[in-house]
């Protein structure tokens, strides 16, 4: 069984970074720019999965490090995104 | 004991995995913006919930384990509040750059 | 299948994304989908660093590359575009008187 945990872990680690890049299609045709920051969105969150089971299978703990940015800085370029200029409530 | 704690974590990320594929496809399929959007938080939240327990029960430590879940605890709130913010700013249009 | 295997699988499939990225992001004629596939690019090169077991590396990728430097490419191309539009629109003025 620990033979089979880190194949495991990575196999799945490849699973989801196929769905990744199946989910930058929506990034590059994505119609209106909500959906590419959706999608990037998205990204983001399977790259925190993805790091998750890379540090598991490969053993490197600094990984979890890695992964706390990512949940960040995906905050930090929704909020970039979503920003309204100042005053934009009065008519 | 740890032969049973070891397919409990890969069922859950297994499980987990799965919800991340559904919602990539719902991302890719659904209509429109509001359909995609509420596909996309759930299947990310729940699949990264579940890979999150599964590395709990697979986790070498205590640290680790609380550390991964420090970790959903921030995505969780994180992913909230973002999709929240592009909900609303997709809906009334009144984003500062031009459409 | 064994570790190697899966290892090659996922360099593979790591770096024609990459390729793929870059070449969206370089081509793309807009300047705000060009900022966006530059945050994916990020993103996605800070996996590569990771799966190199260089965790500094990705670290400073995602925090500068992704994060940072996506916000202010955001704002950059969002005045870009208000610039574009206040130019054309005095041309247009010009045009008419």
């Amino acid at each position: 069984m620990s033979e089979f945990m880190p194949k495991f872990l990575l196999a799945m680690a490849l699973v989801l970074l196929l769905t990744m890049s199946a989910g930058l299609v929506r990034v590059i045709i994505g119609p209106t720019p909500p959906d590419r920051m959706m999608a990037a969105q998205l990204l983001g969150t399977s790259g925190i999965a993805t790091l998750l089971l890379l540090s598991r299978a490969l053993n490197v703990p600094a990984l979890l490090d890695v992964a706390l940015i990512f949940a960040l800085l995906a905050a930090v370029s929704v909020a970039a995104f979503t920003r309204r200029r100042a005053g934009a409530d009065q008519p | 004991m740890e032969l049973a704690l070891h397919i409990a974590a890969a069922v859950c990320i297994t499980l987990g995995a799965t919800f991340f594929v559904a919602g990539t496809v719902g991302l890719l399929r659904l209509p429109d913006l509001f359909s995609r959007l509420h596909a996309l938080t759930k299947a990310d939240n729940l699949g990264l919930g579940l890979i999150m327990l599964g590395l709990i029960l697979y986790a070498p430590g205590l640290f680790y384990a609380l550390k991964l879940l420090l970790l959903w605890v921030l995505v969780m709130v994180s992913g909230a509040t973002g999709s929240h913010l592009i909900a609303k700013r997709a809906l009334r249009g009144d984003g500062e750059d031009l459409q | 299948m064994s570790q190697p295997a899966l290892l090659l699988a996922f360099d593979i499939v790591l770096l024609t994304t990459l390729l793929a990225l870059a070449l969206a992001a370089v081509l793309s004629p807009e300047p705000r989908r060009a900022v966006m596939l530059f945050i994916a690019f990020g993103l996605w090169l800070s996996l590569v660093w990771a799966r190199l077991h260089a965790p500094d590396v990705a670290l400073a990728e995602a925090a500068i590359g992704a994060g940072l430097g996506g916000a202010l490419m955001l704002a950059a191309a969002r005045r870009a575009a208000r610039a574009a539009q206040r130019g054309t629109a005095r041309r247009a003025d010009d045009g008419a008187r």
